[in-house]
């Protein structure tokens, strides 16, 4: 089965399988299953089936498959960097905000490029319809609408206690309808045959991977004001209490709880927009896609966004609303960044707070009240509102609400986002204890690669924290942990001014395509032909050389701090900051006037190039960390190396992936840390090709190794 | 955490350098080009202290042959590789003489690490040595070596053999123990606080522009918060530039090996410390006790200078003072090069089989824990078996002959302060251990220690001048300039990551969305 699959890898991703026989709409067996159809659920499974896997995914709702939960909003400082990885890696999320969004507008325009933040409003229908058309038109991939009850594992092999091996999911109540790619609604025959027989009636459907994107469904409880129900989000069933069970229960993972919420949602109408601040769109909006050169939504169509503030009336309410609020009450840890107008105002008193008024979409006759997300019960909600002068008259459609869930500690996954102990259990989105709609898209995306890769028999892939966000983003997770919901911030990468959102496409895509295989041919195409015409261009400039004296005589006016007599070249001029590409194009038009298209981007560059050459050793380094994994059941307590026995313990507790990140660990020694790498360099090719666990025939290998690895240390 | 720790794993990783492979995205554009290995060079102290003529200061990199040209004022060309040459050493920038002596030119690969590498043989006095060290310090791309980043670089270049490579890990154990501790010392005290000061305020700056970074757009960042980075950024850059220039107003630095009398209350301590001064091998020069619990003594042994202080005797008690010297005694036995544990004999257990455990626990609680580095086992580590004249002369022999190579055990010498019987064999024991810690350049030399900070303040300073220079063109930019300043003073005063200044910034600011 794998091995027929190997051949529909990566070229043949374009290639739309027309339709299916009838015997494929009855499988029982799928090479990926992902659970959760939200913003990592949808990725994981796009990125699955690209990567030339046989997926399905299973959602509990087909109608919410897409569905912004929260906030109608993508990108940011942090944020939007994510979205453009995702994107340059032939993800969902940047297209879907190109044809959603209807305000666009660059954040931090006035702090360099390398901290821009690409932001948009999204129109929640259209974000809907996207990915939802998206996700049907995409080959191999299988819908289907029903509630995972249970995770199906091996048996625990005697000789490995606690490791575990992925079979498949069995389903809860029997669906009523799937929903294939072609977009036909199917039955799915009760009684087929060639699986394991079930017990009680329900189904299982085998699968050698699965990825968990549960979101806030997992033991989730939803709060307002004195009263609590199962859920992780109103107005859907509640969740898998059999899949959580087997989380915590059969795997032994360590789970914690966080708590997260939302606004009311306000009727546009009621809302006295005069009294607020109009917060007007860029004038040309820039697409999250680099594969798009304009949005859907057309510069004039943008709806603006409204500006207004709390008053000392608002945290009267909430003062007078406390003991009626239990989710403000409990223990759980709820974002720093993000809290509820209650604990913002606990935290912060006699302070005004921003509120944003939002658009929900472009016929939709609700706000979105960004910055008022509040749990106290509804009446008191209202009250809240109209203590804002904007808000005064204010209705609301739906009442805030607050949710506790639970996140399964990340340190137990490896950088491809696997369970450590679960061989095919891959984990992404707000069940590794994250917040946003981007940070799941990423995580979900990346988790979905690898579930496709071990399907496919293909080693598992990481991302490096030297190259994307995405690399910071799961580094953090599983190297550090989470003690509240984590979110991204350009302050968490070391290599801010390498990690740009203009160069994610040169980043990630030509790898994306060549060696993970999530990207498509055409996205490859372009970016391949955007990087040699990059080069071109730099190589242009850096051809054109002039003494500073007649550089000014050239570009008029311009203050150089140079010598009159030193010669510079177009790109040491275009890195200060009063000269454009276009003024450079302009006095040497016949070598740069054809590289127009990337005057924007070879700005940047140039700006940015020294810096990020001076940070290259840096890079290397923690590159060379990452690239020294640890076997992960490696005997720490027995290892034949001098380490302390603390050192020993904490080892053998964390587990850590790379060297890199048994560096980072809190008591390791820099003594401890050469040990191990003496040891693993010594038995490092042993171990990575051959069972580890032969520990005697090791032990005779040792000498033999210790020479052959020493071979490359003389070049 | 300390300094040492963190630049010994920075530099550390640098062997795994080649084992890496290489990256596939190391090509086309935008990608940084790979910086050639090592592109720093590096000197250190590479001869012991004490009574020695000579001594040798090793630079290794490719600067080597610029640091030479500066130094030893060859201006045409370089002497024959490996052939010693008298010079005039001067200060490259002000020109001041600082010595006359040998210097020798290893032109690369033909040299101990494998890199161009230059020699400097001068007086051993430590006035020219420190000297010599901080001009160096003062050359561009030239500066102080992390712990046993010579023999790293050695390793890196092939120029090691197996079991050499082998005692690696156990090398760079010894060289970062020695350097912890010189931090320690160092750290405690006036210009530590100093120091701790900066780095704060530095953390502060740095949070606030990251702040204004990640949540300017969509938070209430209070206005002026930049304004106040600049002018906090200026004020930080005018006091490290005073210090660095102020070089004489340092602190008095405890030179010689650091050895520490702890134990007990009673077990004869004092007693100990009197011993020793009263022998004509130890020639007693007494400072001024800086504390009132600790006594200093200055102490030559064997002709290496020694720095001898009895503490309090250790054990937990009610009253603050006493409570308060226990604490500093406790805190200088984790400075020391080397401990004195002395344990009164007539409480040994009379059966000598069981000695060795009930020394054992004796050790647990004198000594720090052992992620201080500091073991039993430790060469660290002298047990001193007092009033042996009020143990029956069969009962001794016998523990002596069980004591005798015991593993996990530091060794241990019967002596009677009283009627110094067994003294002249512990002075041996002792002198020999003092020997070893002269021979090695790290402990006891604090003016290696201060070359590194001034690198690294210097290094910030020029860093702060980056923020300037962006502030007004590229914020990122700016902020780079600030992080770098934070990275090379957190390399004295302890790393600093990304979630310590994400807590400045959300105590700070009223942060949502």
């Amino acid at each position: 089965m794998l091995a027929q699959k190997l051949h529909l890898l990566r070229h043949n991703v374009l290639s739309f399988v027309s339709s299916r026989t009838g015997s494929d709409l009855t499988r029982r067996q799928y090479d990926v299953i992902v659970v959760g159809g939200g913003h990592a659920g949808t990725e994981a499974a796009a990125a699955a089936a690209r990567l030339g896997a046989e997926t399905l995914l299973i959602t509990q709702k087909i109608m919410t498959i897409g569905a912004l939960s929260c906030n109608p909003s993508l990108g940011g400082v942090g944020k939007g960097q994510l979205v453009r990885e995702v994107d340059a890696l032939d993800g969902l999320c940047g297209r879907a905000g190109d044809s959603a969004g209807v305000h666009f507008s660059i954040l931090n325009r006035s702090k360099g490029p390398a901290v821009w933040g690409p932001r948009a409003q999204l129109d929640r229908e259209r974000y809907r319809q996207f990915i939802q058309s998206e996700l049907l038109s995409t080959p191999r991939l299988t819908v289907l609408e029903g509630s995972v009850d249970e995770l199906l594992v091996s048996q625990p092999n005697p000789e490995e206690p606690g490791h575990h091996r992925v079979t498949g999911i069995r389903l809860g109540n029997l669906p009523q309808t799937s929903h294939n790619k072609l977009g036909e609604f199917w039955p799915i025959p009760p009684d087929r045959a060639g699986v394991t027989e079930s017990v009680d009636g329900s189904h299982p459907i085998l699968s050698s991977s699965v990825v968990l994107t549960t979101g806030t469904f997992l033991s989730g409880s939803l709060f307002m004001g004195q009263t609590t129900s199962p859920g992780g989000r109103m107005g859907d069933a509640q969740s898998c209490a059999g899949l959580s069970y087997t989380l915590k229960e059969t795997l032994g993972l360590r789970v914690g709880r966080l708590r997260t919420g939302t606004p009311p949602r306000i009727v546009k109408e009621s809302v006295d927009l005069s009294l607020a601040q109009l917060q007007a769109p860029d004038k040309q909006p820039t697409p999250f896609s680099f594969l798009n050169t304009h949005t859907r939504c057309k510069p004039e169509e943008q709806l603006p966004c409204y500006l207004t503030h709390t008053t000392p009336g608002v945290e009267r309410v909430v003062r007078e609303s406390v003991h009626l609020n239990c989710h403000i009450q409990q223990d759980a840890k709820g974002p720093r960044y993000c809290p509820s107008i209650e604990s913002r105002v606990l935290r912060f008193p006699g302070r005004r707070h921003q509120v944003w008024l939002e658009p929900e979409g472009l016929t939709s006759d609700l706000l979105y009240p960004q910055g008022l997300s509040m749990t106290m019960p509804p009446e008191l909600q209202l009250r809240l509102l109209r203590e804002i002068p904007a808000l005064h008259r204010a209705e609301i459609r739906t009442p805030g609400y607050g949710v506790q869930y639970d996140f399964v500690c990340p340190t137990q996954l490896t950088p491809s986002l696997q369970v450590k102990s679960t061989q095919g259990l891959f984990l992404a989105g707000q069940i590794n204890g994250t917040t946003g709609y981007e940070e799941a898209a990423a995580q979900g995306l990346w988790a979905g690669v690898n579930a496709g890769r071990t399907a496919l028999s293909l080693p598992p892939m990481a991302l490096s924290r030297t190259q994307s966000y995405i690399g910071v983003l799961i580094d953090d997770l599983v190297g550090r942990g989470v003690t509240e919901p984590y979110r991204m911030f350009t302050s968490r990468a070391e290599f801010r001014t390498y990690l740009r959102p203009d160069n994610a496409d040169l980043r990630l895509t030509p790898r994306g395509f060549e060696e993970v295989g999530c990207v498509t041919l055409r996205r490859y195409k372009k970016a391949v032909s955007v990087r040699d015409g990059l080069q071109e261009a730099l190589m242009a400039l850096q051809s054109v050389a002039l003494s500073s004296t007649r550089w000014r005589e050239k570009l008029g006016n311009i203050s150089l701090s140079e010598n009159k007599s030193t010669t510079l070249n177009g790109l040491d001029l275009l890195q200060y900051k009063d000269v454009s590409f276009e003024m450079l194009a302009s006095a040497f038009p016949e070598c740069l006037s054809q590289y127009f298209e990337y005057s924007q981007r070879l700005k940047i560059e140039a700006v940015y190039r020294p810096h990020c050459e001076k940070q290259s050793r840096e890079m290397e380094r923690i590159r060379s960390e990452e690239s020294l994994s640890l076997p992960s059941d490696m005997d720490y307590l027995s290892l034949p190396v001098s380490l302390s026995q603390e050192v020993r313990e904490i080892l053998d507790r964390v587990r850590p992936n790379t060297l890199g990140a048994a560096t980072r660990l809190p008591g390791m020694t820099p003594a401890g840390i050469i040990h191990l790498l003496n040891y693993v360099l010594r038995t490092g090719q042993r171990n990575r090709h051959t069972e580890h666990r032969n520990r005697s025939s090791q032990k005779e290998g040792e000498k033999g190794q210790l020479c052959a690895s020493n071979i490359p240390i003389s070049q | 955490m300390l300094p040492c720790s963190w630049g010994l794993w920075r530099s550390a990783i640098h062997t795994l350098k080649t084992f890496s492979r290489a990256s596939p995205s190391a090509r086309g554009l935008c990608i940084p080009t790979r910086a050639v290995c090592d592109a720093e060079t590096i000197f250190a102290l590479s001869s012991g202290h004490g009574r020695c003529g000579v001594a040798v200061v090793r630079v290794s990199g490719p600067a080597s042959s610029m640091v030479l040209r500066n130094m030893a004022g060859l201006t045409q060309a370089l002497p024959p590789p490996r052939t010693a040459l008298l010079r005039r050493i001067t200060d490259p920038q002000s020109k001041e003489l600082l010595d006359r002596g040998l210097v020798l030119w290893f032109k690369g690969p033909h040299s101990f690490t494998g890199e161009d590498s230059a020699e400097f043989h001068i007086h051993g006095g430590p006035a020219v040595i420190t000297a010599v060290l901080q001009a160096l310090g003062s050359l561009e791309g030239v500066r102080p070596a992390e712990a046993g980043e010579f023999t790293r670089r050695a390793f890196h270049a092939g120029k090691l053999g197996l079991t050499e490579v082998e005692g690696l890990g156990d090398l760079i154990h010894a060289e970062t123990e020695a350097q912890r501790r010189q931090a320690l010392r160092q750290m405690d005290g006036e210009l530590g606080r100093l120091y701790q000061d900066w780095s704060y305020r530095l953390k502060r700056c740095l949070a606030h522009v990251e702040a204004f970074i990640d949540f300017s757009e969509d938070e209430l960042i209070e206005d002026g918060v930049l304004n106040q980075v600049d002018s906090s950024v200026r004020q930080l850059e005018t006091e490290i530039e005073r210090h660095l220039k102020d070089e004489r107003r340092g602190e008095r630095l405890r030179t010689g090996v650091q050895v520490v009398i702890a134990g007990a209350t009673n077990a004869g301590k004092s007693s100990l410390l009197n011993t020793l001064c009263q022998r004509p091998a130890a020639i007693v020069s007494p400072i001024a006790g800086t504390t009132r619990d600790i006594v200093e003594t200055s102490l030559d042994i064997g002709g290496f200078p020694v720095l001898l202080s009895d503490t309090a005797g250790l054990r937990d008690s009610s009253d603050s003072v006493e409570r308060e010297g226990v604490r500093r005694a406790r805190q200088r036995v984790e400075q020391a090069d080397l401990t004195l544990v002395v344990v009164d004999s007539t409480q040994l257990p009379p059966d000598p089989q069981l000695v060795a455990a009930f020394l054992q626990e004796h050790l647990s609680t004198v000594l720090p824990s052992p992620e201080a580095g500091m073991t039993a086992a430790s060469d660290r580590v002298l047990l001193v078996l007092n009033k042996s004249d009020l143990v029956p002369e069969e009962q001794r022999e016998r523990t002596e002959g069980e004591l005798r190579e015991r593993p996990g055990l530091p060794p241990a010498c019967f002596l009677s302060c009283s009627t110094s019987t067994g003294l002249e064999d512990f002075l041996t024991v002792l002198q020999s251990r003092v020997k070893t810690l002269c021979g090695d350049p790290l402990s006891g030399a604090p003016s290696l220690t201060q070359a590194r900070h001034r690198a690294h303040l210097q290094q910030s300073v020029q860093a702060l001048n980056q923020y300037h220079q962006y502030r007004d063109q590229d914020l990122a930019l700016a902020a780079e300039g600030v992080r770098l300043a934070l990275t090379h003073l957190g390399r004295i005063t302890g790393r600093v990551g990304a979630e310590e200044i994400l807590d400045i910034i959300f105590r700070d600011f009223c942060i949502g969305k």
